[in-house]
């Protein structure tokens, strides 16, 4: 059984709650107004967002708990009970999110969580141990963070009937060839933002890249496109002939495009190694 | 916003990055006049000391390139503020938000320009740079280039360049979801500047920035032709792609929501990077 892609693990049974008002809280970062958006409502259920009687305010971080006094004023004080925890653990957990839809306000005033939604800052996972912990024992439900976590760059199977493994450094640049290679009819199999300049002279990195990318079933090329800038090209070419050699599974043909420094060292290197190499995306592209 | 005579700091000058970079921006032209590290021993020629505050009161720096460590960002943008710095770029990726909202709030209060965090840098081509924008991409020109994405707008600007059309002033602005500078507040300085006769965006799905800007565009009624390429188009909802800010959660954010936004607001939206370059070319 799956809930919105996700296969079910578990069911947790819980005690009758009983006659309940359900209300909503949540404190949203708002990025666009350097603060964090406080929500109440006295009602309400899994749409809310869509209903009137929706209270707002945004605060700076450090006014959230005058922010929830003032929002809640008015409303059920279990509300202003449960935003002042919230807010609490907002900055505890350095949440982005964190929001209790539906809040369960019994007959006695007392209230319970119905479901809870946090969204981590994974920046910030480094020194919230309780939270990696949480994620390590999860990992299954959020491979990309346990992916960052563990190796330090970002790796995306976007497509896994995919037949293009790519890989390529900068997430903006990485989307944006994802996008053109689909616009063109292309089934590229995943994302990648390998960050050249955390390789510092080690093929690991790449040989797991092209690890990953191999258990693709239905590869048949591998586009590598780098313009980071300031990468040395002949050192990336020599560690990429490394791990094409380390993951011999993978065998497909190889189309480089690159731009940076030391492009001829790189043009010899793989040259040497049967592999053409361009500056020219637009010509790389041409070739898959 | 920089000119050759503009007096540099470099935070974090000793390390591997921030003793590359500052050879490189020296290069460039940057005048570089100071660093700062624990270990305050000159580099290449250029006085270290131990904190802003005595770089800044021996050299007279009023910008500053800080490169430290994700944890340590909060404590360096302090440090430059307390010091005086008007202009603070920060390429370091990975800062924790919280800590990007703390700094808002210090910059805000001082009134310093923060470009960053996650930020390539910003350069005023013919003049200086500050951070790593590849030069193969740099040349004098007429476009103002706003940018949440480092590799994509060294793709765009190098591309443009071999078509012979440069930039008047390039701002990473970086890709993190708070920042120290959003697109919208770049609006009022492309229009006052006089070298500036188009406005390249290079976006991507997730935030509301996209949008933010078509606010401003239209409230400010910018008159310079605007170029936007918007990457994530086919992107699933929900997953996160290297950049944090760039998530869709539902419609906001998404690429049709910031395509309706900025069309609305006069300017051409792309999908493809020689979309763009052609229709620039065309225009100017």
């Amino acid at each position: 059984m799956t809930v919105r892609g996700q296969a079910v693990q578990a069911v947790r049974v819980e005690q009758h709650v009983g006659p309940v008002q359900e209300a909503y809280a949540a404190l949203l970062l708002d990025a666009a107004a350097d603060g964090v958006r406080v929500l109440m409502a006295g009602q309400g259920g899994v749409d809310i967002e869509n209903q009137a009687g929706l209270r707002a305010e945004t605060a700076r971080l450090d006014d959230v708990p005058d922010a929830v006094r003032r929002v809640g004023a008015g409303l059920p004080p279990a509300l202003t009970a449960a935003g002042l925890r919230m807010a609490a653990m907002f900055r505890a957990c350095e949440a982005m999110l964190l929001e209790i839809n539906p809040l369960f306000i019994r007959p006695d005033g007392s209230w319970l969580a119905g479901d809870m939604k946090l969204i981590t800052d994974d920046n910030a996972l480094y020194r919230q141990p309780a939270l990696r912990a949480l994620l390590a024992a999860n990992a299954a439900h959020y491979p990309e963070v346990q992916l960052k976590l563990e190796h330090g760059f970002d790796y995306v199977v976007v497509d896994p009937e995919g037949d293009i493994g790519l890989v390529t450094t900068g997430a903006g640049l990485s989307m944006m060839l994802i996008d053109e290679l689909r616009a063109r009819g292309l089934r590229p199999y995943n994302f990648l933002d390998v960050r050249t300049g955390g390789m510092r002279g080690d093929p690991t990195r790449l040989i797991r890249v092209l690890e990953w990318i191999a258990a693709g079933p239905r590869i048949r090329i591998v586009l590598v496109n780098i313009f980071a800038g300031i990468t040395h090209l002949g050192e990336f070419a020599k560690l990429l002939l490394q791990a094409r050699a380390a993951v011999p599974q993978l065998a497909v043909p190889f189309v480089v495009r690159l731009v940076g420094t030391a492009f001829e060292e790189a043009e010899a290197v793989l040259g040497a190694a049967g592999i053409a190499v361009t500056t020219d995306l637009e010509r790389a592209v041409a070739l898959l | 916003m920089i000119t050759r005579a503009t007096k540099v700091l470099v935070q974090g000058i000793t390390g591997r990055t921030g003793r590359m970079h500052s050879r490189m921006m020296r290069a460039y032209g940057t005048r570089i006049v100071a660093g700062t590290s624990p270990r305050p021993e000159p580099v290449d020629g250029i006085p270290v000391f131990k904190d802003c505050a005595a770089a800044v009161a021996a050299t007279g720096a009023t910008a500053s390139v800080a490169f430290v460590g994700a944890d340590a960002l909060l404590g360096a943008i302090r440090e430059a503020v307390e010091a005086g710095i008007t202009l603070l770029v920060t390429p370091t990726e990975g800062m924790p938000v919280h800590d990007a909202l703390a700094a808002l709030a210090l910059v805000r209060a001082a009134g310093v320009r923060w470009i960053g965090a996650s930020t390539p840098g910003m350069a005023v081509p013919g003049e200086a740079k500050l951070g790593f924008l590849p030069e193969v991409a740099l040349a004098p020109g007429p476009i103002g280039v706003m940018s949440k994405s480092g590799t994509l707008s060294y793709e765009v600007g190098y591309r443009l360049v071999q078509r012979g059309l440069g930039q008047s002033t390039w701002i990473g602005v970086g890709g993190d979801p708070v920042k120290g500078t959003r697109y919208a507040e770049l609006v009022p300085y492309f229009a006052a500047d006089a070298r500036t006769r188009a406005l390249v965006v290079i976006g991507e799905i997730g935030g509301s920035e996209e949008e933010e800007l078509a606010g401003a565009l239209s409230a400010q009624r910018f008159a310079k032709p605007v170029f936007a390429l918007i990457a994530g188009r086919s992107a699933r909802e929900g997953v996160t792609m290297g950049h944090a800010g760039a998530m869709v959660h539902g419609t906001a954010g998404s690429w049709d929501s910031k395509r309706a936004a900025l069309e609305g607001a006069g300017a051409r939206v792309f999908g493809a990077v020689a979309g763009l370059v052609e229709a620039v070319a065309a225009a100017l």
